[in-house]
């Protein structure tokens, strides 16, 4: 990792994110448009944020940004001490390895494979070997109660537990935060309290949680809600 | 990301579309298994060929009018102009080759050949000199004697025959002793040569030997002489040819920059002949049957793209979750080569059925032991060319996948 620095200016133990100034623009033929105009905000360590906004309003943009999916065309993004605004494609994708657990809205698993298998990808491309794989990802599976539902496929799972194995998936590699995108988006409700109670649990833990969603019933779960509008921070409230 | 995890994804993959994977592997194999039968059925033939025409011995050589192999309409027409080689040319060589331990001649000429009632058309005559079956590879008789110096000396009307005349007029009975009509002539049967079998559906068993002054008496003394000479070692078998050249020059009065009017063969430059003659027909036969690989690995390409496109959310997935270009990279390259490397292997299994069946035909049709043996370096040549195919007809597709934007391939239905 060359290009990780770490920027004493922004270093502070506390902050686990800093953002300072986000922009993302895109190029639309000549037209540009601005789908984040200068965010900035920090997220500490041990913290459960809701990112919330109408459509069009940058949460998926920030979102992106989080997750290291994207780079920000202007600021500073700060992770760990490390500047991920200036990595490349590869730096990131380390960074999407260890440091971030993506929950998807649609779970994103892989069809053709087991629950296990599923939840051992992200340990294949951190080159850990096999048999480590398969001991962590079966406690993974534990911790969200699908030991039994290890070699399963996720068309033979129902939506919560395809959720849950996403989740496992999220959690193996022990990421700084688990980045979760409307995750209960495609369940009924008492499946989508289900995970909520799950990323309750996750939270108590230790872990950092940031929630995107435009539910409130689902934003309230976090202590803190950040709300975007036209590419600018709207509010940003704690819940104590 | 290690090599065998990809191998391990691009094989789930494969295993998830059986039915195009094994397609996919088929255009491979059906390319392969060509090329592979291509050379084993040239190679085959080669070998039969070169068997045939080492024959003449290694130390043997002979002089003729024309060579063995004529090119050209053209060349034929030239050659036609030549002097015929006379029973002195045959003296001249005799005399003046010290190098040489045997020095013969046979004329040639296709006579009808009768026996009573049953006639056996088209058959070799050959008016030989006594050690013409000593010169060269070494004809066994299966019967009777070989013609003998007082043969050729008094011009006896005798014949060592070959056993298609054999089979034809006698069956069961004892051909010695017996007379048979050669041309009109009539001949004594004194000897059988042994059986040879056939040469590119000709038969080699069909003529009849007659002592070469016997020959020119019957058949008359216009036709060329052609000269089979033995040199007396491997050591000197260039010094032999060259004694042989000057002496003939020397006798035809051939100025010093003017090429020889006669030709000096070896069973090596007749072999060198047919292999300039047939290289390039090999050649383009492999080309030809190249370009079914090359269409092979153009399925493979589109089988991949068609595969990345399908994959764009896996890829969009995977790339969250850590994979860098070049794991997605080497995912789709592994998988190309694995679809076409596994079309190699059973394109090398097909090749063994597809030669083994082609060269029966080829042996039945010209009633020959023949085999087209597939040869290692063809398999291996195959299985390099056909994974190399993989590699290049993934190398586009599995660059699309890694350079796919995540945020896009991730939004991807």
């Amino acid at each position: 990792m060359s290009a990780t620095t770490v920027v004493p200016a922004v270093h502070d133990d506390s902050a686990h994110i800093r953002a300072i100034d986000l922009w993302r623009t895109y190029q639309m033929g000549t037209e540009e448009i601005h789908a984040l105009r200068g965010v900035s905000f920090t997220i500490n360590a041990n913290e459960y944020v809701a990112v919330m906004g109408p459509s069009g309003s940058g949460k998926s943009t920030l979102m992106n940004l989080i997750g290291c999916l994207d780079s920000p065309t202007g600021g500073t993004y700060v992770l760990r001490g490390k500047t991920v605004s200036e990595m490349n494609d590869d730096e990131l994708a380390v960074i999407r390895n260890r440091e971030i657990g993506f929950v998807f809205q649609t779970f994103n698993l892989l069809p053709r494979a087991t629950a296990l298998h599923n939840v051992e990808l992200p340990m294949v491309y951190a080159g850990i070997p096999k048999i480590e794989r398969l001991e962590r990802a079966r406690h993974a599976l534990e911790m969200v109660d699908l030991a039994d539902r290890a070699n399963h496929k996720p068309n033979e799972l129902s939506g919560g537990q395809r959720q849950r194995v996403a989740v496992a998936r999220a959690l193996v590699m022990g990421p700084s935060i688990l980045l979760a995108d409307e995750p209960t988006g495609n369940l009924d409700s008492a499946t989508g309290e289900d995970i909520m109670r799950l990323f309750g649990k996750l939270h108590d833990s230790g872990n950092t949680i940031i929630l995107v969603t435009h539910e409130h019933d689902i934003a309230e779960h976090a202590l803190r809600t950040i709300r975007l509008r036209d590419g600018h921070i709207e509010s940003d409230e704690r819940r104590h | 990301m290690p090599i065998w995890e990809a191998v391990q994804f691009a094989l789930a993959s494969l295993r998830a579309a059986k039915l195009r994977t094994f397609l996919t592997v088929l255009g491979i194999v059906i390319g392969v298994a060509s090329v592979i039968a291509v050379v084993a059925i040239t190679q085959g033939l080669d070998e039969y060929v070169s068997a045939q025409v080492l024959q003449l011995g290694s130390k043997s050589f002979t002089i003729s009018k024309m060579p063995a192999i004529i090119t050209s309409r053209q060349m034929w027409e030239e050659m036609q102009k030549r002097k015929d080689i006379t029973m002195t040319d045959l003296e001249v060589v005799r005399n003046a080759c010290g190098e040489c331990s045997e020095v013969g001649g046979s004329s040639q000429s296709n006579r009808t050949a009768k026996w009573h009632d049953i006639k056996q058309e088209d058959v070799q005559v050959y008016g030989v000199t006594e050690n013409y079956s000593r010169i060269g590879s070494i004809r066994e008789l299966s019967a009777g004697r070989n013609l003998i110096p007082d043969d050729v000396d008094h011009a006896r009307p005798v014949a060592v025959i070959g056993s298609d005349l054999v089979d034809a007029f006698f069956g069961a009975l004892d051909p010695l002793g017996k007379t048979i009509l050669v041309g009109g002539q009539p001949l004594t049967v004194v000897g059988v040569a042994a059986k040879k079998g056939s040469l590119f559906g000709f038969s080699q068993d069909n003529f009849v030997w007659v002592p070469l002054s016997s020959f020119r008496k019957l058949f008359g003394t216009y036709r060329t002489v052609s000269i089979s000479i033995e040199a007396r070692s491997m050591a000197v078998f260039e010094a032999a040819q060259e004694q042989c050249r000057v002496a003939l020059r020397t006798r035809r009065h051939l100025g010093f920059k003017k090429p020889d009017d006669f030709a000096i063969e070896t069973g090596e430059s007749i072999l060198d002949l047919w292999t300039t003659f047939t290289h390039n027909i090999y050649i383009v036969t492999f080309v030809v049957t190249a370009i079914s690989l090359i269409v092979g690995g153009i399925v493979v390409m589109n089988i991949m793209l068609v595969s990345v496109t399908e994959r764009i959310r896996e890829i969009g997935v995977r790339k969250a979750l850590g994979a860098r270009r070049r794991d997605i990279r080497r995912q789709f390259l592994v998988e190309a080569v694995i679809l076409s490397g596994l079309g190699g292997l059973l394109g090398v299994a097909g090749a063994a059925v597809f030669s083994w069946i082609l060269g029966t035909i080829l042996g039945n049709m010209m009633s020959a032991d023949f085999s087209a043996p597939v040869r290692l370096w063809a398999v291996v040549l195959a299985l390099a060319v056909s994974a190399g195919v993989g590699l290049v007809s993934g190398i586009y597709p599995a660059a699309r996948a890694a350079a796919l934007d995540p945020v896009v391939a991730l939004r991807n239905e």
